[in-house]
């Protein structure tokens, strides 16, 4: 797609906010997506450092540094800090940083709604940390034991931690709703003159699918946890059999979000990915139409095949082999994406700096992550690998490649353009290598102690498995540690550097790389207008 | 106040009002009452 830009004028009339109002006011998409990022970020390390405590203490058997209860909580504020407070606020600052400049709009539709949704989360962040806290006041009751899942009648039973953490989930909801929202109308209502919906570039559509998905999926595990918040409080038995509810109910509502939540981590980074691999491959993307395609198709078959974590609770017959086949159905698509991103790379010119490095190794390791997923989505295997370190390894071969690198790469592609310099390509390399070697040295061997019987979330473990723990700690300390490399590299990049030209990539396309490099407080005021010669 | 600016404010305005609508619909929809109401529905056809 070309277009034309000459009316464009960076509108120096307007004000240019400065102190804390910048900040706390701002309606601005790029203040308010560095906002974003800098939260994630913080919630990163907080997550991490959890983490990072967890795989210390499973470094030998035995009870070494934590008690099992504060070793569930810690499990259970890892989970949350790093889904709730890390990922989905990573990919929305990428969102409010470039969904404007990519489809040509001078800001989000909705700003002063933008500013809410932002402003929302320090607040739902500073609840979900209070769970993790109280209990160690006086009075403040027992510690968070259920995971991030919070199933009942566990979740009924824990103390006043509980109550912070239902309204921590209630405020990042409402949070992401109203994102989602904005997001949406954005999308829809404020692309260039001439920019259909598909010749969006790729990375929106993917927050369009994930916007919609959140809007479907949230609201259902706000309903969850309302009737986990009147169980508790107000007499009320949604999930007490003894009173005539369900706690199967509780499941079944939270999966049909924490299913859905696991594609809305994965496809802004897919959409990442859709912009870097053909930017250094220097080749158009390879099936836009069917990437858009297989996008919808993940999201809305994600939607309803939630009950494959549930597959020991009893169901009938037909209702596992619906899930199960779902669930298989399901890598249809995502290997049409992945196929996609190998034929872009074929006979590219590929060059391998950082993001590209992330970017090939998020296919290997992703696709790594998927087929243990289809182990996983076979009910008589999974009864043997259910609630085992095995499961612990999938999950996160999916969503640190498939969600967190994908991010990195993104913040690695796109960090010349927010800051105006270039990042240091060899201490990005260095990062890289030694990420991707802890995150291999962590994950890998915990799918030999799934499969040899080491349960997960249990403190302690029998010795036969300790050697693989072993390795798993000493790869998550690697892991850990280096993304203080990784915050070294962005002050420095922020600080000062090579400056970044306009298109800062040779193989980048798209309206972002015709702004400027820092692009100025207000862009395209007065819209480009596409020339519709190619699609893609 | 541009015209078109205020038409695409008010058509922002309107799509976010939807989608916000959709969105209370789902969280209502989470609450199990409609099992009853299933129930009852059963119950009647019989």
């Amino acid at each position: 797609m070309s277009y034309t830009n000459a009316l464009h004028d960076e509108a120096h009339h307007h004000d240019n906010p400065t102190g804390w109002r910048r900040w706390l006011f701002s309606t601005n998409h790029k203040d308010i997506g560095t906002l974003y990022l800098l939260f994630a970020l913080t919630m990163l390390f907080m997550g991490g450092a959890s983490a990072m405590l967890i795989r210390a203490e499973l470094f030998q058997p035995g009870i070494q540094l934590l008690d099992p209860d504060l070793y569930n909580n810690l499990v259970t504020n890892h989970a949350l800090l790093m889904i709730f407070g890390a990922v989905m606020p990573a990919a929305a600052g990428l969102a409010n940083w470039m969904i404007p400049l990519m489809i040509g709009a001078p800001d989000m539709a909705l700003p002063r709604m933008n500013n809410l949704s932002f402003w929302i989360l320090p607040a739902a962040g500073t609840m979900l940390i209070l769970s993790f806290v109280v209990p160690f006041f006086p009075g403040g009751g027992s510690q968070i034991n259920t995971g991030w899942t919070l199933y009942p009648p566990l979740s009924v039973q824990v103390g006043m931690s509980m109550d912070f953490l239902i309204f921590a989930i209630h405020l990042l909801g409402i949070s992401s709703v109203l994102a989602s929202i904005n997001i949406i109308v954005t999308l829809l209502n404020m692309r260039a003159p001439g920019m259909t919906l598909m010749q969006m570039p790729i990375f929106c559509w993917t927050w369009l699918v994930t916007a919609f998905l959140l809007i479907l999926v949230v609201p259902v595990l706000a309903g969850g946890v309302t009737m986990l918040l009147f169980d508790r409080h107000f007499g009320t038995s949604f999930f007490d059999a003894a009173g005539g509810g369900d706690p199967v109910l509780f499941q079944h509502l939270f999966w049909f979000f924490g299913h859905p939540e696991v594609y809305v981590l994965l496809l802004p980074s897919i959409g990442v990915l859709s912009h870097i691999i053909p930017t250094f491959a220097r080749k158009p993307l390879f099936g836009y139409k069917s990437m858009v395609g297989a996008m919808i198709a993940v999201g809305t078959i994600g939607m309803v095949v939630w009950a494959h974590h549930q597959y020991t609770i009893g169901m009938s017959l037909g209702a596992v082999s619906y899930f199960m086949i779902g669930t298989i159905i399901i890598s249809i698509p995502v290997g049409l994406m992945i196929f996609n991103f190998i034929a872009t790379m074929w006979r590219g010119a590929m060059t391998f700096e950082t993001p590209m490095l992330f970017a090939v190794a998020i296919i290997l390791m992703f696709t790594f992550g998927g087929l243990s997923g289809v182990m996983l989505a076979v009910v008589p295997a999974d009864m043997q690998y259910h609630d085992s370190m095995f499961v612990v390894a999938h999950f996160h071969y999916v969503l640190m490649p498939g969600a967190v690198f994908g991010l990195f790469a993104g913040v690695f592609y796109w960090l010349p353009k927010w800051t105006g310099h270039m990042y240091d390509e060899r201490l990005g390399k260095i990062f890289f290598w030694i990420n991707v070697t802890g995150f291999n040295l962590t994950f890998f061997p915990q799918h030999f102690l799934g499969l040899a019987g080491m349960p997960r979330r249990i403190i302690d473990y029998n010795v036969m498995f300790t050697e693989f723990n072993a390795i798993s700690s000493v790869g998550a300390m690697i892991f850990g540690f280096s993304h203080l490399l990784l915050l070294y590299i962005i002050i420095k990049t922020i600080r000062g550097g090579e400056p970044a030209t306009n298109r800062v990539w040779e193989g980048a396309k798209g309206l972002e790389w015709e702004v400027a490099s820092p692009p100025p407080f207000h862009t395209w005021e007065t819209p480009p207008l596409i020339r519709q010669e190619q699609t893609s | 106040m541009n015209p078109r600016n205020d038409q695409l404010r008010h058509k922002n305005r309107r799509l976010a009002w939807i989608l916000g609508g959709f969105a209370l619909l789902v969280l209502i929809t989470s609450f199990p009452f409609w099992q009853n109401i299933f129930k009852v529905l059963g119950e009647a056809v019989r």
